[in-house]
This record gives structure tokens, sequence and C-alpha cells, in this order.
């Protein structure tokens, strides 16, 4: 009898004491939340948004929001894109708030649609493009655009002055665009008239016709757009690009875009007439006191004018501990709040109109150029829908290395381009079934 | 006489061979020297330019204003300082670690006999054939769960279990020392572990020296583990600092290469003094006869 | 007789508890730091994964898809495996003799020593870019050099048929790196055997091939093993100067792994072209092992146990 009754009061007591504890647990989680969340921001900095004033941002932020700790982790670029995909691959260890630069990540961001609509947050702010290209994904909202950017061809005034040559204007063709880098080269003197372009499916291409993609829009079909006549078109004239001797050397460029920086280096030595850069590269040319112009990419003819424009995602990881703060920040910093914030700190260009309107240096003429390009088109809509892609434009590398070294003629660009037919579909075909979508 | 005579040509002939021997080595370990010196020749030049100078053509080997100050921005910048002594602390964790645990595990393999020892000496090598780069998430799926993460703790770990080249040279290098001595030791009385740490470890300077050596050249070089664990900014090590001289859109080369040969410095003269031990060990192993 | 076998195998489980201990650090970093992933590699290897969303189980496809649908495989099997072959003798001549060179005692060896260590401190990404300037096919030294004599150099990097032997060439950048070790196993042979030899009236020749090659062999079987090893996996150059090109010339294994899993997300089958390689590299290391048997000499192992 005495045993039965010890084991009954310890029995009773372990369940006093699991209970107790459990309440004691869910005391704490009750208890008002007024207590400090901090939030892991990656990001990292350029010409745009240093560290300085991303630092002060925060500050900013969080002397107006007292409940919130925002952990900046700044990172190298090329970092940035490791670290996140093993802290996404892994599962675990993620930021709560960072850019999702890699189309591949767009799984892992939270859906933000409920947020938007229970804030009733203004979507409409953002310049249109950029929202519809930029932040969709399977229908589904997964981020706000920061800023924005875009190609743009700038033109060393001092170069052109030199040799005589008249600046282009924004309604060019690819074939005056030749003609213009030939007569403003001197090859003597090791300057060159334009850069060798790193890879194809970019405005350009696009202006020579919608056919020029890689594969149809539906992403199953190569035949009849990697070998459709506005393709060869587009290749045959890179091929003459390449053949017209006032590019820089394939190892020269090589050299400068080891860490895909491009042709900055040449163009700011006054060693390149004109080049495809971007708005960062034209902050640097104002920042050195460069006499250049703005305009954008040739087209073909009276095709439709594109545009390679982006707009930064950022967004919220799915695993983070704390959406709701996570979405307090994200809505600060990409709204008008940061935006303005880092266009008055930094330099900026925002993606809200609103915000835009009120940039310092809206009358100089380059920001002038750079605004006008954002009306076009943009090219970033066929890229972003197939992240499995980056495969299939990786199986035309041979054929772009042959025209860059000159191991083909000009009339066998055809034939290649229909061999290579078969084996993209075939990779297409593969990569699809990495479809995300 | 005549002795004296040949024996003084011999001498003559002896001490003529041994100029020309130098003359020839010597011009030969410069002409190596200019060769092996001319990247950094160049790294200096271009660490000396204002930016947008680097790439004039006809290319400038000494600007005429140089920008000796590129090496105080590579300072100021980002805080290179703090990253080295990050670096260093880790080198030293580190280097306490492999010489802790790698001359155990290489007297294991080396001396003693115990069954599998083939396999698992084939496993300690086939551990090198792994890229980094597959374990990366399985290990940081492991580090975060640990907490481990923001610490030096996965970085400084793996140390404290031996890096398997620094087991298997000290391997190789204590195989090549005779039994006799673990025999003489047995006589005297000396246990198993005390002939590894009194008998033979002793004459492992030169394997040693190397292993401290690598260590500091390998975690001064790390990029990748670093950037994976490490999310302070103020926690960061060397090359990660280097990176961020590369912006998306530019990199700046003359702040890159001020900072690459600013960081290179300490390592080549912590090199130049290892040197002793490296070469010095001939004395302790001529122990025969 | 009986105490005697009783008392030595006494005396072998010691002696075995005594091994199990002493790597007893090793094999636990092992499992915890390279097992366990391993094995998840492993599992990884039969799914369709993006890193991004669940695994998919397709059992052999990768491998099958790897050995009988992708021209690139065998293009990075073909592409590393010359790279080892021409490199690989290079490391090992040139390490042995930069060693040679550097174990005389001349005034001021030790700046020369420290001079050529460099290259091995300065990471890989910065020394293919000097290399990418000397090599340059227009105002590169090397082709100024061949230049003064009449010699029109080739392209290097960027002509299909020079890009690998030009990459392969980087390598004896490092040659610096294993003088170091070199040296280390050059000190421990005594000198006595060289004064004996020289007394004997033995060559500088003979002396190099018949007392220090053959003691130097252990160091040679290491450099061996991790030079091969190393060689199997090269990346950086290709990844910073050709990224493979031209034409797949320098289309290295480790660059196809790491375009699979790291661009195109194509992770299970990346973790499979890992396994292939690790197989490739045991296997050949087990080749090496299995040789060293007649051609490299322990002096402490002389009385076999």
């Amino acid at each position: 009898m005495k045993k039965d009754s010890m084991k009954a009061v310890l029995v009773l007591m372990l369940m006093v004491c699991l209970v107790g504890s459990l309440f004691a647990a869910g005391a704490k989680e009750s208890a008002p939340a007024k207590e400090v969340v901090t939030l892991e921001w990656w990001t990292w900095d350029s010409e745009e948004y240093n560290e300085a004033s991303q630092r002060a941002m925060v500050k900013e932020f969080e002397a107006s929001h007292p409940n919130i700790k925002i952990n900046m982790t700044l990172l190298p670029t090329k970092g940035f894109e490791t670290k996140m995909t093993t802290a996404l691959g892994a599962g675990v260890g993620g930021p709560d708030v960072a850019f999702f630069s890699v189309a591949n990540w767009y799984p892992k961001a939270l859906v933000l649609d409920e947020y938007i609509k229970r804030d009733n947050f203004d979507t409409g702010m953002y310049y249109k493009g950029f929202w519809d290209t930029k932040t969709q994904f399977n229908g589904k909202t997964i981020g706000l655009p920061l800023g924005v950017g875009a190609s743009i061809v700038m033109y060393n005034k001092d170069l052109f002055d030199a040799a005589g040559v008249a600046y282009p204007t924004n309604d060019w063709t690819t074939d005056e665009y030749l003609e213009i880098a030939k007569k403003v080269a001197n090859p003597a003197k090791k300057v060159w008239g334009a850069e060798i372009l790193t890879r194809p499916f970019r405005a350009i291409w696009f202006n020579h016709g919608e056919n020029a993609r890689l594969y149809s829009p539906d992403s199953t079909k190569v035949d009849g757009y990697l070998n459709s006549p506005e393709s060869l078109a587009a290749y045959e004239w890179f091929y003459d690009l390449m053949r017209s001797g006032v590019t820089p050397t394939v190892s020269d460029m090589a050299t400068l875009s080891t860490e895909n920086t491009g042709p900055i280096d040449l163009f700011m030595a006054n060693r390149l007439a004109m080049a495809t850069l971007n708005q960062g590269h034209m902050l640097n040319a104002v920042k050195a006191g460069k006499n250049f112009g703005v305009v954008r990419e040739p087209g073909v003819g009276d095709n439709p004018r594109h545009v390679n424009a982006w707009s930064l995602l950022v967004g919220i990881w799915e695993g983070s501990q704390h959406p709701e703060e996570a979405w307090t920040f994200l809505k600060w910093y990409v709204g008008p709040e940061g935006q303005k914030f880092l266009m008055d700190n930094a330099n900026l260009f925002p993606s809200i109109d609103s915000v835009a309107k009120q940039y310092k240096d809206a009358d100089k003429d380059y920001v002038k150029g750079f605004l006008e390009v954002l009306n076009d088109t943009q090219v970033a809509i066929w890229r972003g829908a197939h992240p499995s892609g980056t495969k299939v434009e990786a199986s035309i590398t041979d054929l772009w290395d042959k025209i860059k070294l000159g191991l083909i003629t000009k009339d066998q660009i055809k034939g290649e381009l229909n061999a290579l037919v078969p084996k993209a579909q075939a990779v297409l075909d593969e990569a699809k079934k990495t479809l995300l979508y | 006489m005549k002795t004296e005579t040949t024996f003084e040509a011999m001498k003559r002939a002896h001490r003529r061979r041994q100029i020309t021997t130098s003359v020839v080595t010597h011009s030969f370990m410069i002409l190596l020297s200019v060769i092996f010196l001319l990247p950094i020749f160049w790294m200096f030049s271009t660490a000396i330019k204002s930016r947008w100078d680097i790439f004039l053509w006809p290319p400038v080997l000494f600007p005429e204003v140089p920008q000796w100050v590129n090496f105080r921005d590579v300072f100021t910048r980002v805080p290179m300082f703090r990253f080295i002594g990050n670096t260093f602390y880790l080198i030293v964790l580190k280097t306490i670690g492999e010489l802790l645990a790698v001359p155990l595990i290489a007297y294991g393999f080396a001396r003693l006999k115990f069954p599998g020892k083939g396999i698992f000496f084939m496993l300690v090598i086939s551990t090198m054939m792994i890229p980094l780069q597959t374990k990366l998430i399985p290990l940081y799926s492991m580090y975060v769960k640990a907490g481990m993460i923001d610490t030096y703790w996965p970085l400084v770990l793996p140390a404290f279990s031996g890096t398997p080249f620094f087991i298997f040279l000290l391997i190789q290098y204590m195989k090549t020392m005779p039994r006799d001595l673990d025999d003489a030791a047995k006589i005297d009385g000396v246990g198993t572990f005390g002939i590894l740490y009194r008998i033979l470890l002793p004459l492992c300077i030169p394997a040693l020296t190397i292993i401290v050596t690598y260590t500091f050249l390998w975690t001064w070089n790390e990029f990748l583990q670093p950037l994976i664990y490490l999310n302070s900014y103020e926690k960061f090590t060397i090359q990660m600092g280097l990176e961020m001289f590369k912006g998306i859109w530019s990199v700046e080369w003359n702040l890159l290469m001020a900072a690459t040969l600013s960081t290179m410095t300490p390592v080549l003269v912590m090199y130049f003094f290892a040197q002793k031990h490296l070469i010095g060990g001939i004395a302790s192993v001529g122990m025969k006869g | 007789m009986v105490t005697k076998q009783v008392k030595r195998s006494k005396a072998a489980v010691k002696e075995a508890l005594c091994g199990y201990l002493s790597i007893s650090p090793w094999v636990l970093g092992f499992i915890v730091l390279t097992f366990i992933p391993i094995l998840s590699t492993i599992y990884y290897s039969f799914t369709r994964w993006t890193m991004m969303d669940k695994p998919v189980w397709i059992g052999l496809e990768n491998y099958i898809h790897m050995f009988t649908k992708e021209p690139l495989f065998y293009q990075s099997v073909k592409a590393t495996a010359l790279y080892v072959l021409m490199s690989l003798p290079v490391i090992l001549i040139f390490g042995v003799l930069l060693s040679l060179l550097l174990n005389m005692k001349i005034k001021g060896m030790n700046f020369y020593r420290t001079l050529f260590y460099i290259p091995a401190v300065i990471s890989g990404v910065s020394i293919a870019m000097l290399w990418t300037w000397l090599l340059q096919p227009d105002v590169g030294i090397v082709n100024s050099v061949l230049s003064f004599f009449g010699i029109q150099g080739p392209k290097w990097f960027w002509d299909p048929k020079w890009a690998l032997p030009s990459v392969a060439s980087m390598s004896l950048w490092k040659v610096g790196g294993s003088a170091v070790i070199y040296l280390a196993g050059l000190q421990n042979i005594p000198p006595q055997l060289y004064e004996a030899a020289r007394i004997d009236g033995a060559g500088k020749l003979r002396i190099f091939f018949k007392i220090t090659i053959p003691l130097l062999t252990p160091t040679l079987f290491f450099q061996l093993i991790i030079q091969m090893i190393e060689a199997f996996k090269v990346f950086t150059e290709a990844y910073v100067i050709t990224k493979g090109g031209p034409l797949k010339a320098t289309y290295f294994y480790l660059l196809y792994f790491y375009e699979e899993g790291f661009q195109h997300f194509n992770t299970g089958y990346a973790s499979a072209l890992i396994l292939i390689l690790v197989v490739i590299i045991m296997a050949m290391t087990m080749f090496v092992n299995y040789t060293s048997k007649r051609w490299v000499y322990y002096e402490g192992e002389d009385k076999a146990r």
C-alpha cells in the first residue's frame, strides 16, 4: 500500500511540475511583446548606396522604430551569392531581409500579398514596368523593388571631338553604331571605338526583333527563335563588330572583366570611345569629372526599342522568425522613406516616381538621358521567366567563342545556329524538369 | 717541392671552381628572382596609381604623382587592422589545435599497429579529395543548429581534429626515422606515448615548422569559410576585407593591389624567420653511430 | 611458450588500443565534418534537387545522364586528365630541382627562399590575374620577348590549342611552395652518407641518384599524392581567366561541377559529379599507393615488422 501511494505521489508531483513549466513558458510568450526584436539584414555596398549611408539609414529607422534593431551584415558582392545560396539551401540560418538577386532563390522568399493587403500598402507608387517584371513569381508578390538601373551607352565627348564625329542620338541604329565606332577609334594609340558584348540576349538582340530570343516565350521551343532570321541578323552584326578592328582584343576584355566589371576601366582611361555601361558607372564618371554623354543602345530599323533595365528585389526569407518586424523594415526601407534617404545621402535612383522627382541632379543631362531610357520595353522579362535558362544560354557559348576569336566565317554562322537548335532543345527539355514554376 | 706545387695548383683550381659555381649560381638566382619579382613590381606599380590611371596607354611604370595615400586608404576604407588582428587570432588557435592533434594522429599511423589501419589511412587521404563546396550546406546546417554561426568555432574546430595534409606529411617524416630509437627508448622504460613526445617529436621540427607555416598561410588566404560562417563585420578576416575592394560594378585595382601587398608582408616576414627551423634540423638528425 | 604468446598478444592489444586512442581526434572530426556531409551528398546524388525545394528521388538517372547523354562530362574529364598529365611532372621535377638549389649554402639564400615562396602567398585569383598579364598576346612579356627573337607568339589563353598548356604552365608558379616540403625532406638525409660517398670518390650526379633521390622518396611519394589530388581539383585558373574556354579546352571537372551546382542549381546532379570525381581520384591514389611499395624507401621501416 505504502509503495503504491508513494508512486502516486511521485506521479502527481511530476504532473504538477510539467503543467507548471508549461504555464511558465506560456506566460513568457504571452507577455506584452515590447521586447526588442533583432533582424538580420544582409546587404552589399555599391556606388549607389555605400556602407556609410546604409548604416545611417539603419539608425534613422531604429530611431522611429524603437522595438526593432537591425544587424546589418555587409558582404562583398561575390560572397553575397555564395552565402545566400548556402543559407537558403540549408534551410536554416538565413537572413530576415536581403536582396533576392538570383532568380533561383525566389521559392525561398516570403509571399507578401497578405501583408500588402492588410496594411493597404500602395504598390502603385513603384514604376509599373519594374513592379511587373521584378516582383512577381508564380503570380505572387515576393518582394519590393529597390531603385532602378539600366544599361546605357556612355560616350566620351572628348574623343568624339578629337575625331570630329557627331555625337550619337537616341534614334541611332546598329549600322550607325559600327560606323561611328570605326571613325572614333584610333588603334595606333590603342583607343577603341566600342567594346565586345559579353553575351547576347540584351537590348541590341531584342531590337533586331522579338524572335531573336533564345527560345519561345512559353519556354518550350528553340526552333524558330535561335535560328530565326532576326537572330541570324544579330549574330552577323556581332560578327561584323568583332572583325571591325575597333574593339579591344578578347584578352584585353577578359583581363578587365575578370570580376565581371565590364569595360569601365578602359572607358575611364579614355581608351574606349563608347561603352555599354550602367548608372553605377555613370556615377563614377561624374565623380571623376569626365566629359561624357548618355544615349540608349542602338536599334534596328523601325523596330521597337528595348532596354536592359532592372530593379533590385528585396525580400523576406520564408524561414524568418520575425516576419512581422521584417515586413515593417522592408516597407520602410524600400518604401518612400528609405529610398528618399538613400537618394539624398547616397546616389540611389529611386524606383518610386514621386521620390525620383526630387532627385537633386534631375536637371543634369546624364540624369535626363538615363531616365529617358527607362521608358523602353524591358528585356528582363524573358530571363526571369525560366531560371534554368542559364544552362540553355550556356549551350551557345562555343558559337560565341568562335565568333569572338574569328574561328569561323560569316556565312558559316547560319549553319552553326541550325546545328545548335537540337542541342539547345535537349538542354531546354532537361532543364525544364527543374522548373520551379 | 713538387707535391707542394701540385697541392697549391689543386687548391687554386678548386678555388676557381668554387668561384665559377658561385658566380653561375648567383646569376641564375638573380635571373629567377627577377622573373618571380616581376608580378610584384606590377602590383606595386598599380598600387601607387590613382584609380583611373591604371590602364593608360602606353602603360606607365612609375606614375608622376605616386599615390602613397592608397596604402593608408586601404586601412581606413576597410577596418584592415582589425581584420588582420582577427586573422592572427584564428592562426594562433588553429596552430595550437594542429600541433596538439597532428603529432598524436601521425604517430598512430607511423608507428603503431592496429587492425584497419590501412583503411583509416585511405580515409584520411580521401578527405583531401572532397572539395569544400560540397560540404558547405550540410556543415552550415549543423553549425546553425549548434548555435556556432557568427563565431570562430567553425573555423577553429577542424584544426583540433588534424588537417589530413599535415597528418600525411608527419607520417612520412616519422617513417624515415629509424626504429632503433624507439627500441632504445623502450629498453630505457619509456612508454608508448613517451616515445612520441620525448624522442620522435623533437626530431620533427622541420615538419612541424611546415605545419606552422602552412597553417599561417592557409588561414591568411582563407575566404570561403569565413564568408559563410561569419556575419558581423568586425569579425571578418583579411580576404573578406580584400574582397570589399571589388565593387558590384567595378574593381578598385589600385587599392586592391595596395591591400594585397600590405597583407602579404607579414606572411613573408614570418616565413623568413621560420626558415631557420626548417633548415636547422641537420644537427639533430645525425644520431647514427 | 604459451606465456610468451599471451604476452605478445597482450602487447598487441595494448598497442592497438594506443593506436586507436592516438587517431581518435581525427576520427571524431572525420565523422562530424566529413562523413555526415558525404552521406547527404550521396543521398542527393540520387535525387533531382535545386536546393530551393524538396529533393525528388530519381534513382540512377543522374548517373545515367552523366555517362550516356552528356558530352560536357567527357569534355571535362578529358580536359582535367590532360591537365594532370601536363602539370604533374612539371611540378614534381621543378620542385625537387628548386629545393636542391635552395639547399645550397650561399649567401643570401634565406632571402631567395622567401622570394620563391611569394607566389604561394598571393591568393589564386591574384596569381591568375598576373598570369593573364604575362601571357597577354599583344603586350604581355612572354610574347614581347618572343617577338624580340622574331617569333610570333600564340594567343595563349585565347587559342584553343594553347589554352590548356598555358594553364598547366601556371603550376610552375606553385613550385616554391612544394620546394619547402622537399627542403624539409632533404634535411633528413644524414650528412654522414654524403661524406662517406665523397670519400669513396662518388661524383655529384651519382650521389644525387643513389643517395639523395632514394632517401627523398618518402617526400616524393607525399608530393605525388598531394599534387595529384590538387591537380584533379584545378578550378581557379579556369574560373578566373578562361571560363572553361575557348571551345571548352579548359573546361575542368570542378568548373563543370561549379556551373551545374551553383549557376544552374542542378544540385542533385552536381552531387553525383563530385562522387564520381572522388572515386576517380581514389582509384588513382590507391594505384600510386600500391606501386609505392616498390619505389619508396623508408629508413625507419628497414627492419620490417
